[in-house]
C-alpha cells in the first residue's frame, strides 16, 4: 500500500536572517574582592592574618577589603554561616571572606579558618592550621595556599622559596628566602657567588661561584647541610645552570677558547655535550616547561637577542627582534611566554615578554629605574625579578601583565639574581 | 465479425493508469521534487553550519594621539587612554632618559602592609600611569586607543570599545580557563542604543565567566545605531564573541 506522505513545508525553510558579528577579546583581570576580618581568640591570630593579607595582595589574586570599612561587629559574629551577617559583608563590597580564631597551647600556636563565599552565603573551606610560634608565618602561607586552590584548582605559591644573591661585605652571597622575603638563611660564605638555579625537588642549588680561584665554575649546595661542591670546572668558565623539568639532565655556558656555547650534560655526571657552535656568544639557558626547547641568549646576529632551539641544538630560532640588547630568558611554566630583561631607547633596562607563538613582545616595566633578571613563580602567576626603583637593587614580585609590583626584600646593600623555587612535595 | 475500432481514453497524469493504480508516474515525481526542495531547505543550512554573516565588521579604534614608534625600539608599556578630565591633546612631556634614580629610603614591613590596602581602596584592576612617550599619530586623539589607524565600520568598533571597557573577569578563575574559554552572547540594541535584551547562545562552561559577561553586557551603554543599522541589530541582534 502507498502512502502520502506529508511534509511540512513551513518547517525550517525560511531562510534565516544574517546578523553581524564582531569579536570583543583580551579580557581584563580583576582582583576578588576578598574581607580578612579581624582573627578572635590568641593575639597571634593578628599576626598571622597580617602575612595573609600581605601574601593574598602580593598575589593580585585578591582585592583587599580595608577592615575600617567593614559593618560586621565581629565580637556578635560567630565562626559558622549561620552566626555570619552576609548582607553587612556584601555592602562593603566582599565576594570572599576569611574568619579566623586562634589559640596558643605551649609552644604551638593554632589557627581555625573558614573561608565563605559572601554572595551565596556558603561556607568554601574551614581547617585548624597549627605550627611552633617562631614559624606562624607557616600558617598564614598553607592557608593561603589552600585558599587560591580551592577557587583556581591551581597551586598557590606561598609555600615556595626563592634564592637570591645578597651583597655582603665579603662579597656576594647566595640566600634562601621564604616567598614573602621573609626567613632568608645564607647558605654560602665567601667570594663572589652568582646565579642561583633550584636543582630538582629543591633540596639544593648550583651557583657560579669564584670561589676556588680559578674563574668562575658551577658548583652546588646542599641547603639542608650547607655542604658546598664542585659541578662544572670547564673551559675559561662555566655558568649559568639550568635544570630540566624532568631533572634528569641540566643545561649551562662555559667558554672554551674564547667561544662560550650552550652545553648539556647529565645531572649524575658523565659525557657531555655542546648545544650551539656559533661563533657568537650564546649564554643563558632556560628549559621549555615540556623540556623540549631551551631558550638562549646570542648574539650571532649582531646584538644580543632571544633564540630557542631543540634539546638536540637543531632548529634553531630567533624570538626577538626588537631593541638591540636582550638578556636572561626564563620561560614560563605554561610555556606560552619567555620573559626577559631588555634596554630600550634611553639604555634602561626593562623587563618584557614575548609570546614563543606569535613573537608578540610586552612591556612589563617602565620609567621605575633598572629591572632585570625575572624568574617565574612555578605556578606561572607571578615573577621575581631585581629592580632599583626605590634605591639599592631589590626583589620585587609583578603578575605576568607587569601590574601589581611589589616590593619583597629589604636587604642593606641589595638583592639581585633571584630563582624561584619549585612547588613544595606533598 | 466485429472490427475493433481504435478508442481514445483521456487519462489524467494525477489520475493515473487504472491498470496501475491511481497513483500516477506524475504525482510520484511531483512528490519526489517537492521532498527534495523542502529536504534541501531543511538541512542546507545546518550543513553550511550558519549564513554567513551579512556583515563582518572591521572593528576601527581611535588613533592614539602621540608619534609613530619605530618598530625596531622595544615596545613601550601598554596603557590606556588618559582621563577625559586630563588636558587634552597638549604635546607629550619628554621623560627623562632614565629614571633609575628613585626615592633612596627602604619601605618598612608596616608601609609595604599600608601600602597593600592603599591599593586596594583605591580597587584598580591594573596600576597604570598615563605614558607621555605613548606611541600613536599626530593627528590622532589624545582618547585614542591604537597606534596606527584601521579602517573600519566605526559603529561596530564603538560596540566593542564600549563592551570591551566592561570586559573584565576575576582574578581566582584558572588561568586556562581565563585563556581558553570563550562565549557568544546575541543583544538586541533599540533605536535609542539600549540593550533591549540579550542571549547567551554559547556559554563558556565557566560560572565565573558567565557571570562576568553579563555583567558587562548591562554595564554597557551603547550609542544609538546609524539608521541603516537600527533595524538589523533590533531584530537580528548584534554576535559578540567574547574571547580570551
Amino acid at each position: 500500500m502507498k502512502r502520502l506522505i506529508v511534509f511540512a513545508l513551513a518547517a525550517g525553510t525560511a531562510a534565516q536572517a544574517q546578523r553581524p558579528t564582531i569579536d570583543v577579546s583580551g579580557a581584563r583581570v580583576q582582583a576578588y574582592p576578598i574581607a580578612l576580618a579581624p582573627a578572635a581568640g590568641a593575639p597571634e591570630g593578628g599576626d598571622v592574618m597580617e602575612v595573609l593579607a600581605l601574601d593574598f595582595d602580593r598575589s593580585g589574586l585578591f582585592r583587599l577589603l580595608d577592615p575600617r570599612s567593614f559593618l560586621a561587629d565581629p565580637a556578635k559574629e560567630g565562626m559558622s554561616a549561620n552566626t555570619i551577617d552576609f548582607s553587612k559583608w556584601t555592602a562593603v563590597g566582599a565576594q570572599a571572606l576569611v574568619k579566623a580564631v586562634a589559640k596558643v597551647e605551649g609552644d604551638v600556636v593554632k589557627v581555625e579558618f573558614r573561608l565563605f563565599d559572601v554572595p551565596h552565603a556558603a561556607e568554601l573551606l574551614r581547617g585548624e592550621y597549627s605550627a611552633p610560634r617562631a614559624a606562624i608565618r607557616q600558617i598564614a602561607h598553607r592557608f593561603g595556599d589552600d585558599v587560591v586552590r580551592s577557587f583556581t584548582q591551581e597551586p598557590g605559591v606561598f609555600q615556595t622559596r626563592i634564592a637570591f644573591v645578597r651583597e655582603t661585605d665579603n662579597g656576594k652571597q647566595i640566600v634562601v628566602a621564604d616567598s614573602d622575603g621573609h626567613g632568608a638563611q645564607q647558605v654560602t660564605s665567601g667570594s663572589i657567588n652568582l646565579l642561583p638555579a633550584w636543582m630538582p625537588a629543591g633540596r639544593s642549588l648550583a651557583f657560579t661561584s669564584f670561589r676556588d680561584g680559578a674563574g668562575a665554575h658551577l658548583f652546588q649546595v646542599d641547603l639542608a647541610t650547607r655542604a658546598v661542591q664542585q659541578l662544572v670546572k670547564m673551559g675559561d668558565f662555566a655558568t649559568g645552570a639550568t635544570f630540566s623539568p624532568d631533572g634528569i639532565r641540566f643545561a649551562f655556558s662555559a667558554s672554551q677558547a674564547e667561544n662560550t656555547d650552550i652545553w648539556l650534560s647529565p645531572i649524575e655526571g658523565g659525557i657531555m655535550r655542546r648545544l650551539t657552535e656559533s661563533r657568537g656568544i650564546d649564554i643563558s639557558a632556560s628549559w621549555s616547561p615540556d623540556g623540549k626547547r631551551l631558550a638562549f641568549v646570542s648574539d650571532r646576529a649582531g646584538s644580543p637577542q632571544i633564540y630557542t632551539m631543540a634539546m638536540d641544538g637543531a632548529d634553531v630560532r630567533r624570538i626577538t627582534f626588537q631593541g638591540n640588547y636582550n638578556q636572561e630568558p626564563a620561560w614560563s611554566p605554561k610555556g606560552d611566554l619567555i620573559a626577559f630583561s631588555g634596554r630600550d631607547e634611553h639604555r634602561v633596562f626593562d623587563l618584557y615578554t614575548v609570546n614563543v607563538q606569535t613573537g608578540k613582545v610586552t612591556r612589563l616595566t617602565q620609567n621605575e629605574g633598572t629591572n632585570e633578571k625575572p624568574s617565574w613563580a612555578p605556578n606561572g602567576r607571578m615573577l621575581v625579578f631585581s629592580s632599583t626603583r626605590t634605591g639599592k637593587k631589590q626583589l620585587w614580585t609583578i603578575l605576568p601583565d607587569g601590574s601589581n609590583a611589589r616590593q619583597l626584600t629589604l636587604e642593606p646593600r641589595g638583592a639581585s639574581d633571584a630563582a624561584w623555587g619549585p612547588l613544595p612535595r606533598p | 465479425m466485429t472490427e475493433a475500432h481504435p478508442q481514445t481514453v483521456y487519462r489524467s497524469l494525477l489520475g493515473g493508469d487504472p491498470r496501475t493504480g491511481w497513483l500516477g508516474t506524475g504525482l510520484l515525481l511531483a512528490i519526489a521534487l517537492h521532498a527534495g526542495v523542502v529536504a534541501t531547505a531543511y538541512f542546507l543550512p545546518r550543513f553550511l553550519d550558519r549564513p554567513k554573516p551579512l556583515r563582518k565588521p572591521v572593528i576601527a579604534h581611535l588613533v592614539a594621539l602621540g608619534k609613530p614608534r619605530d618598530p625596531r625600539l622595544m615596545p613601550r608599556k601598554e596603557s590606556a587612554p588618559p582621563p577625559a578630565a586630563a588636558a587634552p591633546a597638549s604635546i607629550p612631556q619628554k621623560t627623562p632618559a632614565s629614571t633609575s634614580k628613585g626615592p633612596t629610603r627602604e619601605l618598612t614591613r608596616q608601609e609595604l602592609m599600608e601600602r597593600a590596602l592603599a591599593g586596594a581602596a583605591r580597587g584598580r584592576t591594573r596600576e597604570e600611569k598615563p605614558d607621555p612617550e605613548r606611541a600613536g599619530q599626530e593627528t590622532g586623539s589624545p582618547q585614542g586607543t591604537a597606534a596606527s589607524a584601521e579602517e573600519g565600520e566605526k559603529y561596530f568598533g564603538e560596540v566593542e570599545e564600549r563592551l570591551h571597557a566592561n570586559y573584565v573577569v576575576p582574578s581566582v578563575i584558572s588561568e586556562r580557563e581565563r585563556l581558553y574559554l570563550s562565549a557568544t552572547v546575541v543583544i538586541y540594541i533599540g533605536r535609542d542604543g539600549s540593550i533591549v535584551r540579550h542571549v547567551m547562545t554559547k556559554p563558556s562552561g565557566n560560572s565565573f565567566i558567565d557571570q562576568a559577561l553579563v555583567l558587562a553586557i548591562q554595564r554597557t551603554k551603547l550609542p544609538a545605531p546609524p539608521a541603516d543599522l537600527a533595524k538589523l541589530v533590533r531584530d537580528e541582534g548584534l554576535e559578540i564573541n567574547f574571547k580570551p
